[in-house]
């Protein structure tokens, strides 16, 4: 009877769930997938989600999603295209920020040039224009141009984003090279100091013993009167000798190349953290 | 019958009624079950262990150490004397001293194929003043976090950041890995 009676029981429980006519694939179902598919970062995904329900919705924070998908998967024809064939109401400012966001990193140098020509298929208002600013001083920064002054780069960021520039402006206008031929002076007055100077200490001290070793052997030599070998030593030490005067001067190069690469790598990082100077926007949470 | 039964009592005293029931009544006796599964799983797995040659068969060991550098050109090829001179003594190092030798140089390319960049990449001057300050830079024992390292584990040194030519230096920071050497 107890059996009889759990059957009972189960059997309409089990086939409730059928009956329900659930549908997952409503608008608002995938909307809320797409919008769970962008706070987890499968970018790709929700912007096929968001895609199929965007003529449906009419949404301005839909549609900035989908531009704000296609720039962080650096698809910047994308974000172009998909700016150019949408209207925006209430995140126009944002989204012409992320156009300029994209054609800022396609190619800086034609992102400026673009302004100069006013090739930019939008008029920008006070905002977007500061924006503007802020990516034409990195640009400057980058390229290490001395044609503006540190004040006037400084004046789109506001006073905490000021000093997190500044150092960048005083290190793009006084980089810490060395002078290659310091370094190829110093090596030919001393070997090796050359590569001292240039920081690297074990190569100087070695080009110092190598070339002291083989000129002390040479005079040697020669006082013993063993010309054949003191003509050997003699030559040995000019080769290191030379070399160490060469080297002094592609060391300061790779030096100053190193320099360089740190200050591009360090400026990229900066940008990446401050997401290119965009808001944060508060979808996820 | 009564006799074996009575037997069995008194073989195994401390069971159970209950459980002494059940003894009686079975037909094959336990020790008979866990003798005809174990030959069963024995059968199986020595069946099984013969079809499992290819996991213990003799492995293909190989002792040599894996040659990471690029493959030499031993060709006497060459455009003009000059080249052909230079190519036969850095053949004759290859073939009679570092091919022997093994590959001991710590940087990639090694210091000869370094040579042999450089003179590509400049002229015969030029290269031997790198080449005269590679090797310098060779004798110093310290050269950890200098350089970059590339899958085979050698200093990635390469002739093109030393043409004096600021625009050709490639710098790449100690922890990179070069994979195309």
């Amino acid at each position: 009877m107890k059996k009889l009676l759990v059957i009972l029981f189960l059997i309409p429980l089990a086939s409730l769930p059928q009956s329900t006519s659930f549908d997952f694939h409503s608008p608002k179902n995938i909307k809320k997938f797409a919008d769970y598919l962008f706070c987890e970062g499968d970018y790709i995904r929700a912007v096929e989600q968001y895609t199929t329900v965007k003529n449906i919705f009419h949404s301005d924070t839909i549609n900035l999603k989908i531009m704000l998908s296609y720039s962080n998967l650096n698809l910047h024809k994308q974000v172009f295209e998909f700016y150019l064939n949408e209207i925006f109401f209430e995140f126009e400012e944002d989204a012409q920020k992320l156009y300029l966001k994209n054609s800022f990193l396609v190619d800086s140098s034609v992102f400026y040039a673009n302004l100069s020509n006013n090739l930019f298929p939008f008029d920008m208002d006070q905002a977007v224009a500061n924006y503007f600013l802020k990516l034409r001083s990195v640009y400057f920064i980058e390229t290490r141009s001395k044609e503006i002054k540190k004040e006037e780069l400084l004046k789109p960021f506001d006073i905490l984003q000021r000093r997190e520039v500044e150092p960048f402006i005083d290190l793009s206008v006084n980089p810490d090279y060395k002078s290659p031929a310091l370094a190829g002076i110093l090596s030919a007055v001393i070997p090796g100091s050359g590569k001292m100077y240039v920081g690297e200490w074990g190569d100087g001290i070695t080009a110092l013993l190598l070339t002291s070793l083989f000129a002390f052997l040479a005079y040697d030599n020669f006082k013993a009167d063993h010309s054949t070998r003191a003509w050997i030593f003699t030559g040995l030490g000019a080769f290191f000798y030379a070399g160490n005067i060469y080297g002094s001067v592609a060391s300061a190069q790779i030096f100053n190349a190193r320099i360089d690469f740190e200050f591009s790598n360090g400026l990229n990082l900066f940008l990446e953290q401050k997401n290119y100077f965009l808001p944060d926007y508060d979808f996820c949470n | 019958m009564q006799a074996l039964s009575k037997d069995n009592v008194t073989l195994r005293p401390t069971l159970p009624a209950s459980r002494q029931a059940q003894c009686d009544n079975c037909r094959c006796s336990f020790p008979f079950y866990f003798i005809a599964l174990f030959s069963v799983l024995f059968l199986c797995t020595s069946a099984f262990g013969q079809l499992d040659n290819l996991k213990w068969k003799k492995a293909d060991l190989s002792y040599e150490k894996p040659d990471h550098f690029r493959k030499r050109n031993y060709s006497f090829q060459a455009d003009d004397a000059g080249e052909f001179i230079k190519k036969s003594f850095v053949n004759a190092y290859w073939f009679f001293i570092s091919d022997v030798d093994g590959d001991n140089c710590p940087f990639s390319p090694s210091c000869s194929s370094f040579f042999m960049d450089g003179t590509e990449e400049t002229n015969i001057f030029q290269a031997t003043l790198i080449f005269s300050d590679r090797l310098t830079r060779d004798a110093n024992p310290i050269k950890k976090n200098r350089y970059p390292h590339g899958i085979s584990g050698h200093y990635y040194d390469p002739a093109t950041n030393y043409t004096l030519n600021q625009g050709r230096i490639k710098y790449l920071p100690p922890e990179f890995i070069v994979e195309d050497e």
